[in-house]
Formats: C-alpha cells, structure tokens, sequence
C-alpha cells in the first residue's frame, strides 16, 4: 500500500483482554472501507500476546496494511499508543482496546466528525441490555469525572477515539492517561465531541475488578483534576490547602496563648502538638506551592497559554474584511 | 506603529461603541494604528459584531482563542500577534477612554518603557470595587516596589521590546508593570486617565479574586526575588524552623530536669520534632527548586534578555 493514500491509522493497543485478533481487524476493515476510507493498521502489544500476533501473517496480501509490534516491556495501553505513533501515517487517528468495545460501524461516525472541523470524536457506548453494574460503574465514574475535571464527558473510558494526529501530538500521552485525553484536550482548546456509537454485545458482560483498580482510576482522576485545573497556578491549589492548615493550627495555638496568660501551664497539653503539626503541614503545603510556581514559570517560555482558533489577519498595505478564517485543516482526505 | 490591544469576553454590546470611540480618539494622529481585538472565547455574538462594525477595515484585526483561556492568555495572544513598536493595553468593556491614548503614547516617547494609566475620578462603588482595589494596590506597592498607585487600570502603554522579554500565564496580566521592572528593569511612570462605569454586560470578577490575587501576589514576590536563588528563601524558612525547633527541645529538657522528671517534656518533644521534620523539608524543597532551575538554565541562556542596548 502506498502511505500517502492512507487516511486514517487504526492503532490497536493490546495490553489486557485479548481477543483474536483477525476477526477483529477483519471486522473493523470491512466497515471502515465501507465507508470509504482507506486505512492501515497498527497493531501494539505488551509482551506475552506473541500468540496472538503470530496469526496476523495472513494479513501480508489484504487490501489493507496491518503492522505489528511487540513491546520490549510492559507498558500498558497508554505506552503502546505512544510508541506506535512515530508508525502512523494517517492525518487521523483512531485508538481501538485490543478487545472489542464498540460495533465496527461506530467508527466511521467517529472520523467522519474529525473530518468535520472536531480536533478529536471519543465514543459513548450506548446499549439497553448493557448490564446493571457495569453501568453503574461507569456512570459513578462519568460523573465523579465531570465534577472534578469539567467537561460534558459521558464515557471516559470508552477508549474508543478518533483523533487528529497533530493534535494527538500535543497532548500528554503518558502515564495512564490514554483515557483522560479528551479532558486534556478541552482544557488545551481543541474542539471534542462525544459521539454516540452502539456498544458491542462482548463489552455488554458484568465485569469485576479488584478494589486495587479503583483506588487507581480515582488517583488518576485526582492527577488529571490537578493538571487540568491548576497546572498553571499550583499555588493556588497547596496555597488553599495549606492556608486551611495553618489556620487550624494558629487558632489552636492561640487558644493555647490565651490559656497560657490566663495561667495555666500549656508545655504538656496533646494540643500544642496538634497546633504546632497542623502549622507545619500547612507550611510545607505552601512550600510545595513554591516549587510548582517555580516549575511553572521556569517552563512558561516553551510554551503558549493559549489556542487559536482562527484568526484574521489583515495585510496593512491592503483592504481585507476582518472574516475569520477557516479551522485550521490538515487532513489530507480526499 | 501604534498596536491597541483589547481583549473580549462576552462584550457583543460594547463592540460597536468601542470601535465608533477608538476610530475618533485616533482620527487625528499621524502614526499608524491597528486594534487587535482578541476574543477569549465568547459565547455570545461578540465575533459576529466585530465582523460586523470592522468589516473593510483593515486596521482592525481579530484574534480568536479557542476557548476562554482567561485574560492573561487572551493579552499573551494579542502581544504574539503585534506589529507595532508601541503596544497600548485597554479593557473592551469602554471603561476606558480611548481619547487617552495619544496621551500615553506621547509620554511613552519621552523615554518611559512603561506608562501606566490611573482612573482620577472612578465611576466605581466604594465598598465593592474602590476600597478593595485601594487595599489592593498598596499591598502591591509595599510587595513588588513598584510604585502604581491603580494596578487595576488596564489602560496602559508599553514599549514592545519589555512586552516581548516577558510571558504572562496564570492571571500575571495584573502584574505586567512589576514583571516587567522584576525581569526586564522597565522603567514606569503614570498619568491620570477617564474612566467610565460600565455600560453593558457585567463584571467578570467575583469575591473569589481576593484569595487568586494573594496566591498571585506571593508568587510574584518569591518569583521576584528568589527566583534565581530559590535555596535562599526555603534554606532561610528552613534555619527558622530548626532554631525553632531547637528552642522547643530546650524547653523539653529544661521542664525535664527542672521538675526533676515531675512533668513530661513529650509534648515539646513531639513539637520540637515538627519543626526539625519541617526544617529538612523547607531544604529539600529549596534544593529541588534549585535542581529545576539548573535544568532551566541549562537549555536557555536567560541572562541576556535583562540587558538593554544603550545608544552611544
């Protein structure tokens, strides 16, 4: 296949779940030339799929390109994009579970809306016969998500998206990220939509985790709460925290003072401890603030606080109605 | 070449208006002018009305942010976007008087880098706006040394060369005047300006500004003067925490053996301990900034942006 016929990069990551692959790929191929896009895939995996990846030979002579690469270690999904990337040749990119989330048919809504002007189109699974529990997870999950990040995001961890490669290259894809990057997006002011697409009856099964996922998917949403809200003032975030501390313990203290000039002997009251620790946390909770403004401006001359959307520039020698331009398309779609 | 720069939020109503003033204070003077206007990611016409009242007219630009960055990225966008070698700063909400504009200009030709515009007779309520913005401001003046008496007037003239050494983010368009002395040694004076009260729309500031603008404040005073020796301001913390500290396992022994073991001395222990812990932390910290600061100079050479050629 020639690369500069490729329109979009299916890059699958194959980091739990597995699934035979070859009637995955078969499936979502059919569809996306159905709907007349021209397509490669990369597939990316952890180690120990090799027996998965074996099979994907036949692939040599289709229609469509299929590379595969095995990760030297393990990276997880969020990893395995990243190093796909420098692979892909299409201008858009869609990110697929190595497990089937969404009906092959969903996809090409999703890349018919990046072609439409959206900088990225992430799924949202809908079914009626999903099951009770799985919806309530990703409900309570959606909506802890939303309160804490912004954002009118229904299904985060869909997985699911299509996305313009230059933008894709200006987001954080590191970490456990890869199900945070349409939040990350929308606070660097590319245009998201949430698309939505019919859930595969394989995605429709009760599933359990271990109470350890939890505990790190609600770490991750406190990361991306921090990095979406105050990466640029983290004063403003140990500030507040450590104010409240210190002010619970000056009040201690001072309460303590006035005891002491009442008369009475403070030097082994518990609550001198209590003030003195909750003073301490609060200064080092200022301190931290510090370092990050630090960080901050040390980093603020690579990059820019802001996103264009279009802009009308106006030659001085020359009459030109202030229009706005276009969005800004690189997509070479035909 | 003289460059206005207005950033936008929601000001559909003030556009016309504002365009009708600007085109009248400066239909007198002989320096071209373009007005940038930058929309911070409007929800309401705001755009439409620029595109309306600017159409054909080729001094008026428009810059369109993504998003609503906030007014320090929507003044950033406009200062990147420039061509003039004078840059005047002015609200889009006509609380300013564009008529002061040749005012700036031509006190900013006698050799001032920076001047700043201060509202002589504010058309504001005492309690909610002035008396806050009085406090405010000496506040500022104590901290930053820099001595203008209205931070808060956006009415301001700015040699380009000072705007270019510096990059606003956060809400650090409030403080562009002590940046500027802070990281490039502008030189500043001021000059009463008109102000008017609003006259459509409302303020885009709630009570919640106090806390940004303290949190602000304290890191434009450790970024002023630690930000090339940050170990001198957490070592320094750091020293009072363990003298503290020190003084508070005195008291321990000394309640100790003055009562001869009658009353515990666990509690200034436990205290004395606190402020050691928080000591090697303030350090820790210090050398952390410190590390990051190395990095930083490592891949950009900062010392020549504070230098300014001095015709001979």
């Amino acid at each position: 296949m020639n690369v500069t016929t490729v329109h979009v990069s299916l890059v699958i990551t194959v980091a739990e779940r597995p699934e035979p692959l070859v009637e995955f790929i078969a499936e979502y191929a059919a569809a996306i030339q159905q709907a007349g896009y021209v397509a490669e895939f990369v597939v990316v995996a952890d180690p120990g799929y090799r027996n998965l990846l074996g099979v994907l030979d036949g692939f040599a002579e289709s229609a469509y390109s299929v590379r595969v690469f095995e990760a030297a270690q393990t990276i997880g999904e969020t990893g395995l994009l990243r190093a796909a990337l420098p692979f892909c040749h299409g201008d858009i990119i869609v990110i697929l579970p190595g497990y089937r989330r969404v009906m092959a048919s969903g996809i090409a809504p999703l890349i018919d809306r990046v072609r439409d002007g959206a900088a990225m189109a992430t799924a949202r699974r809908v079914s009626p016969s999903e099951s009770w529990q799985n919806r309530l997870r990703r409900g309570a999950f959606n909506l802890l998500g939303r309160q804490l990040i912004g954002g009118a995001f229904f299904d985060l961890s869909s997985g699911v998206r299509a996305v313009r490669l230059d933008a894709l290259r200006e987001l954080p894809v590191y970490g456990d990220f890869l199900r945070f990057l349409p939040a990350f997006a929308r606070r660097d002011g590319f245009r998201v939509e949430e698309v939505t697409v019919p859930q595969h009856p394989d995605d429709l099964r009760p599933r359990t985790y271990s109470p350890g996922i939890y505990v790190r998917r609600l770490i991750d949403l406190l990361a991306v709460f921090f990095l979406v809200r105050f990466r640029e003032k983290p004063l403003r975030f140990f500030g507040l925290i450590g104010a409240s501390l210190s002010g619970v313990g000056l009040l201690i203290l001072a309460s303590l003072l006035v005891s002491r000039l009442g008369g009475q002997p403070i030097g082994d009251r518990p609550l001198l401890v209590l003030g003195v620790l909750l003073l301490v946390l609060g200064v080092q909770g200022v301190a931290l603030g510090l370092v990050g403004e630090i960080i901050v401006f040390a980093g603020s001359r690579q990059r820019k606080p802001y996103r264009l959307t279009s802009m009308a520039l106006a030659p001085a020698a020359s009459v030109v109605p202030v229009t706005p331009l276009p969005e800004p398309a690189s997509l070479a779609v035909q | 070449m003289l460059s206005i720069v207005v950033p936008m939020y929601n000001e559909e109503a003030s556009v016309g208006p504002l365009l009708a003033a600007v085109r009248e204070a400066l239909a007198d003077i002989t320096e071209p002018w373009e007005l940038l206007l930058v929309d911070d990611g409007s929800q309401d016409g705001t755009v439409a009305a620029v595109v309306a009242h600017a159409l054909n007219d080729d001094r008026v630009r428009l810059v369109r942010l993504a998003r609503n960055f906030g007014q320090s990225a929507a003044m950033q966008a406009g200062f990147d976007h420039v061509r003039g070698d004078v840059i005047i700063t002015m609200d889009g909400d006509l609380q300013n008087d564009p008529r002061d504009i040749p005012l700036l200009t031509a006190r900013l030709r006698e050799g001032w880098d920076i001047v700043a515009g201060y509202r002589a007779r504010r058309q504001d309520f005492l309690v909610s706006r002035r008396l806050p913005s009085q406090i405010a401001n000496a506040l500022l003046r104590r901290a930053t040394g820099v001595n203008i008496r209205d931070t808060g007037c956006s009415l301001k003239a700015y040699r380009r060369d000072i705007i270019d050494r510096l990059q606003l983010y956060s809400d650090f368009h409030r403080f562009i005047p002590a940046l500027a002395v802070a990281v490039a040694g502008a030189r500043i004076t001021e000059i009463p300006v008109r102000h008017h009260a609003r006259r459509f729309g409302q303020s885009k500031y709630g009570i919640s500004r106090v806390f940004k603008v303290m949190a602000d404040l304290i890191t434009l005073i450790m970024l002023r003067r630690f930000r090339e020796r940050p170990l001198q301001l957490f070592g320094f913390a750091g020293l009072g925490a363990l003298l503290a500290g020190g003084l508070a396992a005195a008291v321990a022994v000394f309640l100790e053996v003055e009562s001869k073991g009658a009353v515990s001395g666990i509690t200034m222990t436990a205290v004395a301990t606190c402020l050691v812990v928080l000591s090697g932390f303030l350090f820790l910290a210090g050398f952390a900034a410190e590390a990051m600061l190395h990095t930083m100079h490592e891949n950009e050479q900062m010392a020549g942006s504070l230098l300014t050629e001095v015709p001979v």
